[in-house]
């Protein structure tokens, strides 16, 4: 496809660039020790950081907004060890992940699990049940997290407020 | 020795084995481990990638709850290990961002005051603790048996951050397996991430990343140790997927340290390891 460096890809990439950690984006020199070391991309032939940090230098949002391809990354910090020129691709993706956010495109499951932390303090449903199988395994009850602090917290900052607005 | 101990969500209701082992073993090293009251999730690690000053708050809520019991927080995931290290030195070097932070602290009555500091359970067991301690505590011996350590990314990576140990030579794990008699191995892709964390985005990429490991760990060796309740999930049910199961056993770090201190399987939650540690428990000396 022809690609068009656009004031609003322009836009988008200042975005990105903005965000701290990714900063260095306009350093890559395109070598691929990120995807030739990333987990990920040895088995899921869409996910490339080389090309996602190609994408956004040509702000090409709507290609790296398609599908759970942001969401793919494991944050091992592979590419981030590794990359010779310090770039710092897992910070690309994360940036995006914030424009994701921002823009009411968070991954279902993420917003499930957000809203999970809000609610119940912990990703999974930690009560009585729990307790009984604990106490079986002579553990202690687990700490009862103050939800109503976590939860205002979370709203206090205005992303809960984005989380459930997002409705991909 | 006194710490806050941070079980973290998955370990307090998906794995009592890894909680019961790491308890006992830290009474036995003398390690006294107190709960945090109030204490929640760390805030995943996948929070801060989303929204960077609202991961800080949520991890800082917890670090302010060890700060009021005056101790250093242990954890034993590797998520926690990051998510709090990082929040704990990213507020504790920018006042700015820290007085922010503790504005939005204040909706759960908390603030951060950077007193404190956190470390994964096997650093606190080399660097506290020590490994002639450990090894004066060892009644029985693996000898023979030789074990494979799987790391984990986020007790090392970010280097500058976790600063914990070389993230491309990590001996910490290895070093805590030879006090047990057993001989620690080198394999290929050692330091491979498990994938855990896309588990929810694309199940069968985390069992292929899982698997790949689990059988080049069982052409050179004969059990997996874990220091993540992520990374011990993928490599214990990767398994159970396949029609034919590998059978490599998986085990938590404290478990086989307690095997070799003379602990008993129920008090190291054994039975609740989904792999049979059976080849791991013939082998025990003494």
């Amino acid at each position: 496809m022809t690609i068009t460096v656009s004031r609003e890809a322009k836009e988008f990439r200042r975005k990105v660039m903005e965000t701290p950690g990714a900063e260095k984006l306009m350093r890559c020199y395109q070598c691929g020790t990120c995807t030739a070391d990333c987990p990920i991309a040895k088995r899921v032939p869409e996910f490339r950081p080389r090309q996602i940090a190609r994408l956004v230098m040509y702000g090409q949002k709507e290609r790296l907004m398609e599908g759970d391809l942001l969401y793919l990354c494991a944050g091992c910090y592979t590419c981030y060890e590794h990359c010779p020129q310090e770039v710092h691709v897992s910070e690309i993706v994360s940036a995006l992940r914030r424009i994701s956010l921002d823009e009411g495109h968070l991954l279902p499951g993420f917003k499930a699990l957000m809203e999970g932390v809000a609610e119940m303090g912990y990703i999974y449903e930690i009560d009585e049940f729990e307790n009984e199988m604990r106490e079986d395994d002579g553990l202690p009850p687990a700490p009862v997290p103050d939800t109503d602090g976590i939860e205002a917290v979370m709203r206090a900052t205005g992303f809960l407020g984005k989380v459930e607005a997002s409705t991909r | 020795m006194k710490y806050a101990f941070f079980v973290g969500c998955t370990t307090l209701s998906r794995l009592p084995g890894y909680e019961k082992s790491a308890r006992k073993v830290a009474e036995k090293l003398g390690v006294e481990l107190l709960d945090m009251p109030g204490s929640g999730c760390c805030g995943t690690t996948y929070l801060e990638t989303l929204d960077h000053k609202t991961g800080l708050a949520v991890a800082a809520r917890n670090i302010a709850i060890a700060e009021e019991m005056g101790l250093d927080v242990v954890t034993i995931c590797n998520g926690c290990t990051e998510v709090l290290t990082k929040a704990n030195r990213e507020l504790k070097e920018n006042p700015k961002l820290r007085a922010e932070v503790n504005e939005v602290l204040a909706e759960a009555g908390k603030e951060f005051k950077g007193t404190v500091e956190v470390k994964h359970y096997v650093r606190m067991l080399k660097e506290d603790v020590g490994l002639d301690a450990i090894q004066e505590k060892m009644e029985k011996s693996f000898r023979g048996l030789k074990v494979a350590s799987h790391y984990g990314c986020h007790m090392l990576k970010p280097k500058e951050i976790l600063m914990s140990d070389d993230p491309e030579n990590p001996t910490v794990l290895d070093d805590l397996v030879a006090t047990t008699g057993a001989e620690p191995i080198d394999y290929p892709n050692k330091l491979e991430c498990c994938a855990g964390p896309v588990m929810g985005v694309r199940e069968n990429v985390t069992w292929s990343v899982g698997l790949d490991k689990v059988k080049t760990v069982k052409q050179y060796g004969d059990a997996l140790v874990t220091a993540c309740p992520f990374c011990y999930l993928t490599y214990e049910r990767c398994q159970l997927m396949q029609e034919e199961n590998p059978n490599l056993p998986v085990l938590h770090i404290p478990q086989l340290l307690g095997l070799a201190m003379g602990l008993d399987t129920d008090e190291l939650g054994i039975g609740h390891n989904k792999v049979p540690s059976t080849v791991v428990l013939e082998r025990l000396e003494g």
